[in-house]
């Protein structure tokens, strides 16, 4: 057994998972309650656009063990994985396989969200884009897969329970402290400062882009416009 | 005595008669009427309670109009059978309106209970408790849509 301590998660990642995870468990609350509560579903609608688009840049520009290109997996990946030939650090390739379904699952969610309408007095940031024929379509698709998306959490779960009880491998420390004892690898490198900044620059035009801010603005009526009855 | 009688028997019919004239296509063009013009009044209190300039008036005529409608009986337009059919757009209503009456029944008397709740915060004035009770309205608004309102 290798007793090699490396760096596996950088700051960024850990920060990123954890920020997701909290705040997709406050999306499915407030979602599920609405009343006044569906006005913080829509900003942690933003929020967690702004989370997603910060990662889909770090799977390029950040560390090591957070890009892409280190754990996508292939179907030869897979099957080395599941015959127990695979060996490496990071996301494993059936581990990958739920980090890319919970992103793109992700991605959808929000941008059905963006444009989706509640029927009563809520509409998405962005729904005046689109016909309400359409947001009411993707209001639908945001409510059926909204159970689709906490299935795939509970099993997110579920299997860390299992790598931590059966595998005896406890996945969570290396997610809060970004070091792993016994690995099998080298540190993570890459992923500077300025990359951060990029990452960072790109999540906050997304976050614009997701409010609607840039919308233009319904000028309200004239004063004397509107009829006494 | 015996002309009374018969008065109240006519009227009896014709007061039956009158839910059951209105016709399918119709009703569901009702119902749908109904709960587009609540929107409307939905959308008139949210946009006073957040646009900071909180017009009293606008909010009462606004939560009385819904308030109305959610007293008006709308129930009667559920006919047999209308869980299929167009209106303005087909409709939504899902036929559990139909067998799960009991459920239906304490959905409907809540959404009741906050649109006249609705109207006398309304009638008050105080911008913050208009806000908490527009979201308690909308939160009875869900409870139904969530179970009887079909997903497009």
């Amino acid at each position: 057994m290798n007793s090699k301590r490396i760096f596996l998660w950088d700051l960024p990642t850990r920060l990123f998972h954890w920020l997701l995870g909290a705040s997709v468990v406050a999306a499915v609350v407030t979602g599920q309650i609405g009343g006044n509560l569906i006005e913080w579903h829509g900003k942690i609608g933003i929020l967690i656009a702004g989370l997603l688009v910060f990662r889909l840049v770090w799977g390029v520009l950040g560390s090591t063990y957070a890009r892409f290109a280190h754990f996508f997996p292939t179907p030869a990946k897979i099957k080395a994985y599941l015959s127990g030939q695979w060996r490496g650090e990071g996301h494993n390739p059936l581990g990958a396989l739920s980090v890319f379904g919970l992103i793109a699952l992700l991605l959808v969610q929000v941008g059905s969200g963006l444009l989706a309408n509640d029927d009563i007095a809520f509409t998405g940031p962005l729904a005046d884009l689109v016909s309400r024929e359409v947001s009411n379509r993707l209001t639908g698709v945001h409510h059926l897969l909204s159970n689709v998306l906490i299935g795939l959490v509970v099993l997110h779960v579920a299997a860390i329970a299992f790598y931590a009880h059966v595998k005896k491998q406890n996945l969570v420390k290396p997610m809060v402290t970004g070091w792993k004892d016994d690995a099998d690898g080298e540190s993570a490198r890459g992923g500077g400062f300025l990359a951060l900044l990029v990452a960072l620059a790109i999540a906050l035009a997304a976050i614009y882009g997701a409010s609607g801010a840039w919308l233009p603005e319904v000028p309200p009526p004239a004063v004397g416009e509107v009829p006494t009855w | 005595m015996k002309s009374k009688l018969l008065l109240s028997l006519l009227a009896i019919t014709m007061a039956g008669a009158a839910v059951a004239q209105v016709k399918p296509e119709d009703a569901i063009k009702f119902r749908q009427s109904g709960y587009g013009f609540m929107a409307w009044n939905m959308q008139r209190i949210k946009m006073n309670v957040e646009g900071g300039n909180f017009n009293k008036e606008e909010v009462v005529k606004a939560a009385n109009a819904i308030q109305a409608i959610a007293n008006s009986g709308m129930g009667a337009l559920y006919l047999p059978g209308t869980d299929k059919g167009t209106g303005w757009e087909p409709t939504r209503a899902k036929a559990n309106i139909w067998t799960d009456k009991e459920k239906l029944g304490k959905v409907a008397m809540e959404f009741n209970k906050e649109a006249n709740e609705m109207a006398k915060v309304a009638a008050t004035g105080d911008a913050a408790a208009v806000g908490v009770q527009l979201g308690k309205l909308g939160g009875t608004c869900k409870g139904c849509h969530d179970d009887f309102k079909a997903k497009k």
